[in-house]
């Protein structure tokens, strides 16, 4: 195969220089080139890609601009596939993740798990909210929860992530928190709309009672006030504009249910690679302008980076693997 | 008249000479990418991104650019259809099924001048829907819960016996097997795995652009291959446009209506610019009855579409604007291109940002007469193209097409998809099946299963939600008038025929 | 046979509708069949099955009638136009199986000369074509565009 090959490389090559264009090597020094989002383009995956890839060129992190290579499929479970099988050592990638692919990995719905890969860096977080419309007869977080654990049947809830998906597994939290019993998580309706603007657009027509989800997909309805903030799942107030939000902590509910953004790369990528990934988006965290573009995206910039954040997405998994146990979400 | 002062500052800054510019380069770039089978909207749209970043525009100009290459992917769109018969992107199927055959009759330049007219005037409905009805129109879209989505999904389907000429049962069973294929991938609400057979690359469905395109360009190819002599559009004359603007006049009427139902298509999100371009054909068809000859190069089979998805590409806006929902892949790029500005669409986007949106309608305005200018040179200039020799267009097309598709999800399995689906679309033209359900099954399934599903849910299990609101019930007897009209006019036909 | 050269022969037609039938209507059955495997650990009212077992009723029945009531079909290819059909496949798959293997520019290349030739060019057309029709794809793509191709292995283009 090779032998044959060669002489198409051959031409190939000429045919580029003649014409006039250069090739250029893989630069060493500039690890970064290519930011896979497992997502199409408009999603909050393609959005972390196209901004940090953007702002990496921008701050001179590398030399030319990240190509941003889009992969959907199965909740990122194609391009992790396809990382494990084809890229696992190429230390020029970075892969766009959350929590919410975390979860996945969690409830074994990915192809490997967490040590599949090598966790890089999260940059920011958005914090889960519970909101009812501005009309609903549900004045606060207790009230909700209450007719909750009274009748689980009577409340329907909806958000972006299917049966099972974040906004699910934390909206059960709450009801757990407030004494739903395990045997009937089950009952409790959820509905899933394709974001959670569709899910508070159809809680204002009234055809859902209440909605979890992520603050910042949503912000300008809070703003707008056309619905009601129950509680924020955080575990400090936020800063402002959201600080007279109310958490679920200060009305005696421990519950935090954030979804950061952050990156992943090969499994097979070296050490001395991976550190300097971790050390590029580091750089690119301190700057002020990584702190702008979060903001204006309703995310809180928080950094983990390293070993401390892959010890932190084990963590994570352990524990959404074990809540997803506890609510009947896998076996 | 607030509005009318707003409005007047937008098109203010939409006529100021590098905005004028912006929307040229847009359309006619927008439209090379749209005629490029594979390639749509959201392509051209996502590429242009990093463009209007590195060039520093400000929000209003990278608006107009754009929502000019937005508008000109979709016109490219048409053109394929119509030269080729193969869609640039799925909302410009419908307009195969009459522009391929006005081409093979050598109006093929009518065709285009017509669409263009007709997707103009479309657009133009829905700009002006868009500046005076936008909040009623938000009011009326919340209305519609999972339920009444269902209820339209079941009208569209009910109409679909009269997509082609073909019989009844055979369209009905081409949507069926679309149906069935769009139900492959992971299931959303539950993560379980339908028909996907351990294949990780089907996890996220069948493609529809690659099915799409191996429907249309691959059976095309191989229908070629089969018979040399085969009739092709390259061999006529394209003729020049200037009919086209004349024709528009008698289809006047038929813009109209298809204007009006893409609107409100368009206004719904989750039903999109397929939806609208969709039933704006199949009630247009059954408007006319006998009096049209559709399938057969009839122009307002050509007319009635176009002016439907051009329609609800801006009826797809009022959504996006006011409730941050984007209606569809390109309003999705829209609205990500807003955030990244430091817009944040929502319910207060026109009290706070009132420069951004109307200068935004007004740049709607304008690409649409960029495109309308810009189509009588566009259709010289694709004539020659056509001159091509065929063993050259062939596989060029098949090639651009390979490409495209390859690059939508960077994966090697959608090209087999593609194949498959080719032979596919063979095998249904050699049974006189047509090819267009199918697609709109893949398209629309989804959508249909999860409103059903989502409407169970809220409900417990009961059915009769599907039927507890007048929005639905008047969806359903509308679907069910235009069945039996359907039936009883195949029946008549046939007595007709048997008393010759 | 070729007498039915000027219109469809009724018996060919039908054989076309009722293989057609026998096909979906068994595809209907496997996919409601295999719709019993679709099972979630998560109480729904509505599961992921029942969806797909809807669309199988209506598709099962249609098939079954058109087996038993075919309509038209069109004439099937035969010898040299099948073979043709053949090849633009097996190009069409190589390309496929090949384009990340090897890198666009060769995969192309020899995709494009040989789908060129199946179109009855002489060799020297299509080798010329061949080529300058890769070179501006790849141009189109990845510089106008912007759009990411495989590249050729160890080479970085």
């Amino acid at each position: 195969m090779a032998i044959s090959l060669r002489p198409l490389h051959t031409l190939a090559v000429s045919l580029l220089l003649a014409g006039g264009l250069t090739v250029s090597a893989p630069s060493q020094a500039l690890p970064i080139s290519d930011c896979l989002a497992p997502a199409d383009p408009g999603g909050g995956w393609d959005f972390t890609c196209r901004s940090v890839g953007k702002l990496l060129h921008e701050l001179g992190l590398v030399d030319s601009p990240v190509r941003v290579i889009n992969m959907p499929g199965g909740v990122g479970a194609v391009a992790f596939s396809n990382v494990a099988g084809k890229r696992a050592g190429d230390s020029n990638l970075i892969v766009a993740t959350s929590t919410v692919g975390v979860t996945q990995i969690a409830q074994g719905r990915y192809p490997g798990d967490v040590d599949t890969m090598r966790w890089l860096a999260m940059l920011g977080t958005d914090v889960g909210v519970i909101l009812v419309d501005d009309d609903s007869p549900y004045q606060s977080l207790d009230e909700l929860l209450e007719a909750m654990v009274d009748d689980p049947t009577s409340v329907v809830m909806a958000g972006s992530s299917g049966i099972g998906g974040w906004d699910h597994v934390r909206a059960l939290m709450l009801a757990k928190a407030a004494g739903l019993s395990s045997d009937q998580t089950g009952s409790v309706r959820w509905v899933q709309f394709d974001g959670g603007g569709p899910a508070v657009t159809q809680m204002m027509g009234g055809h859902v009672d209440a909605v979890s989800t992520d603050l910042g997909e949503i912000a300008g309805f809070i703003k707008s006030g056309d619905v009601r903030v129950l509680a924020v799942l955080a575990d400090e107030p936020l800063a402002p504009p959201f600080d007279d939000l109310p958490t679920a902590v200060s009305q005696g509910y421990e519950v935090a249910g954030y979804n950061w953004r952050g990156f992943y790369t090969g499994g097979e990528v070296s050490d001395a690679d991976y550190q300097a990934m971790v050390d590029t988006l580091k750089t690119l965290y301190d700057s002020p302008e990584w702190k702008q573009v979060a903001e204006r995206n309703g995310l809180v910039p928080l950094w983990r980076g390293g070993d401390e954040f892959d010890a932190f997405v084990r963590d994570t998994a352990d524990k959404v693997e074990s809540i997803s146990q506890e609510i009947g979400v896998i076996q | 008249m607030d509005i009318l002062v707003f409005l007047l500052h937008g098109f203010a800054i939409a006529l100021e000479p590098q905005n004028l510019f912006l929307a040229l380069i847009g359309c006619a770039v927008g439209t090379l990418i749209g005629a490029l089978p594979g390639l749509g909207p959201v392509n051209g749209v996502a590429l242009l991104i990093p463009l209007a970043f590195n060039f520093g525009l400000s929000p209003t100009a990278a608006l107009i650019l754009l929502v000019s290459v937005y508008y000109g992917t979709m016109y490219g769109g048409r053109i394929s259809s119509i030269v080729l018969n193969i869609p640039g992107d799925e909302p410009a199927m419908m307009t195969t099924l009459d522009g391929y055959p006005m081409a093979l009759k050598g109006r093929g330049g009518e065709a285009l001048g017509l669409s263009a007219v007709a997707s103009f005037v479309g657009a133009t409905v829905a700009t002006i829907g868009l500046t005076l009805f936008a909040p009623l129109l938000v009011g009326f879209a919340i209305r519609f819960g999972p339920a009444e989505y269902f209820a339209l999904f079941m009208l569209a389907f009910a109409t679909i016996g009269g997509v082609t000429s073909g019989s009844f049962t055979k369209s009905f069973i081409a949507a069926g097997l679309g149906l069935l294929l769009g139900t492959v991938g992971l299931d959303p609400a539950t993560g379980v795995s339908r028909y996907t057979f351990g294949l990780y690359e089907l996890y996220d469905g069948i493609d529809f652009i690659a099915a799409l395109v191996g429907l249309f360009a691959i059976s095309e190819c191989l229908l070629l291959l089969e018979d040399r002599r085969r009739e092709t559009a390259t061999n006529q004359e394209l003729g020049s446009a200037i009919p086209g603007m004349k024709s528009a006049r008698k289809c006047a009427p038929t813009i109209a209506r298809g204007s009006l139902i893409g609107f409100v298509a368009g206004v719904l999100p989750g039903a999109g610019a397929s939806l609208g371009s969709f039933l704006s054909y199949t009630l247009e068809k059954r408007w006319l009855g006998r009096k049209g000859d559709f399938g057969n190069g009839d122009p307002r089979g050509v007319a009635a579409p176009e002016a439907g998805n051009n329609a609800a590409a801006g009826g797809a806006l009022i959504p996006m604007l006011s409730l941050g929902i984007p209606g569809s892949g390109t309003t999705a790029i829209l609205l990500a291109l807003l955030l990244s500005m430091n817009i944040t669409p929502g319910p207060l986007l026109f009290e706070q940002q009132p420069d951004m949106v109307w200068g935004l309608v007004a740049a709607l305005f304008i690409g649409n007469i960029m495109l309308l200018v810009l189509n009588v040179p566009l259709v010289g200039l694709f004539a020659r193209v056509l001159r091509a020799p065929s063993w050259l267009l062939m596989p060029v097309v098949i090639l651009v097409a390979f490409v495209g598709v390859y690059s939508l999800n960077n994966s090697a399995f959608d090209l087999y998809v593609m194949l498959a689906f080719g032979v596919l679309g063979y095998v249904l033209r050699k049974l006189d099946i047509p090819s267009v359900p199918v697609v709109l099954g893949l398209l629309l399934g989804g959508q249909m299963e999860f409103n059903l599903r989502r409407a169970m849910s809220i409900s417990g299990g009961d059915w009769s939600i599907l039927v507890s609101s007048g929005i639905s019930i008047g969806i359903y007897a509308f679907a069910a008038a235009l069945m039996a009209a359907g039936l009883l006019f195949a029946w008549w036909l046939k007595r007709e025929e048997a008393g010759r | 046979m070729t007498a039915e050269a000027s219109g469809a022969a009724p018996s060919t037609a039908a054989l076309g509708d009722r293989i057609a039938g026998a096909v979906l209507a068994l595809l209907a059955v496997a996919a409601w069949w295999h719709a019993q495997t679709f099972v979630s650990g998560f109480r729904q009212p509505v599961g992921p099955d029942l969806f797909p077992r809807l669309v199988c009723v209506p598709l099962g029945v249609l098939a079954l009638y058109l087996m038993c009531r075919p309509g038209l079909n069109q004439r099937w290819p035969r010898g040299v136009a099948l073979l043709r059909q053949a090849g633009l496949l097996v190009v069409l798959g190589g390309y496929a199986g090949f384009l990340e293997s090897w890198g666009f520019l060769p995969a192309t290349l020899v995709g494009s000369v040989l789908l060129i030739r199946l179109f009855d060019a002489a060799w020297r057309q299509a080798l010329v074509s061949g080529v300058s029709l890769t070179v501006i794809l790849y141009l189109l793509f990845e510089y106008a565009l912007g759009i990411p191709l495989p590249a050729v292995p160890g080479l970085g283009v």
